[in-house]
């Protein structure tokens, strides 16, 4: 289980004071924990799975074990860092598995143009115009597919990184993976997402 | 200043190396090449706007609300968890 031994000791961390508490005998408390984190979990479970029902199973997977071992949690890093490395444990534990993703591996090559002079000169509209014109509904149900059809590997890394906000460091911290590696996968996933957008611009309506 | 003429290695130099500008974790010197270059060249311009969307679309996607259910049974399993007192001794 996570303890976070890889980051220097003395993270400043707003729920440190809680969690103190929570482990000097205030075990109530833990109730603030799942208040305010059972949304973020949620929906990192809903990215990484894909169905609800997945990811609820998840989510209370992740609380229980992060009661069971919030004892040995050592400040060394953030706990909300923590939480994410418990809840990741817990998403491969899932017993029914994300469904199969397209593609196995990404490979920069397969990204870059073969013939770059046949690329288009002019930044398309949708990457042009003010990003509320193009954040539809629609559009955000097509990218959570397509975020699905990641490998699983990058999926991570781009849910970590673009979407729950945290950083290199901290991404590499949690994947227990090397930044060097965030940054590759992170790059790829985000080609690959790329072009599906591309895809879908160009046959939207 | 006249337009950097089109260099194809400085191309892919920066396609491989794009999200590490997007989000300015290369050193100055490196930036300022690749930030050079960008204004010469209108494909790597459009591979940059393009994947800088991308992102800002990751980052801006919605979240969904937890369901009552999910949130009663976490609130009862908190409760039950809690109920001896603090976390058991992580072994």
């Amino acid at each position: 289980m996570p303890t976070g031994t890889r980051a220097k000791p003395g993270v400043k961390d707003e729920d440190a004071e809680l969690i103190r508490a929570i482990n000097a005998g205030e075990g109530h408390r833990f109730q603030q924990l799942v208040e305010k984190y059972q949304q973020k979990l949620f929906n990192f479970g809903l990215r990484m799975c894909g169905e609800a029902r997945d990811a609820e199973d998840m989510v209370q997977e992740a609380f229980l074990n992060a009661f069971r071992y919030l004892e040995g949690f050592r400040f060394e890093t953030r706990f909300r860092n923590w939480l994410y490395r418990v809840a990741m444990s817990a998403c491969l534990k899932t017993k029914r598995k994300a469904r199969a993703t397209r593609a196995e591996t990404l490979s920069l090559e397969d990204f870059f143009p073969e013939d770059p002079a046949a690329m288009p000169e002019d930044v398309p509209s949708w990457a042009r115009l003010p990003l509320e014109r193009v954040l539809s509904a629609e559009t955000s149900r097509y990218l959570q597919e397509a975020i699905l059809d990641l490998p699983a590997d990058h999926r991570s890394v781009l849910v970590l990184r673009d979407m729950e906000g945290l950083s290199t460091a901290e991404t590499a911290q949690v994947l227990e993976i090397t930044p060097a590696n965030v940054k590759v996968r992170l790059h790829r996933a985000r080609l690959f997402l790329r072009s599906r957008l591309k895809e879908h611009f160009e046959h939207a309506p | 200043m006249p337009p950097e003429p089109h260099d194809h290695e400085v191309c892919r130099a920066l396609f491989a190396r794009l999200s590490e500008l997007i989000d300015r974790e290369l050193t100055p010197a490196q930036s300022r090449r690749f930030e050079r270059h960008l204004r010469a060249c209108r494909h790597c311009q459009v591979c940059a706007e393009t994947l800088r969307r991308t992102v800002e679309l990751c980052r801006r996607a919605g979240e969904s609300p937890v369901s009552g259910g999910l949130a009663r049974r976490l609130q009862a399993m908190a409760r039950r968890l809690t109920a001896a007192g603090g976390p058991p001794t992580a072994d």
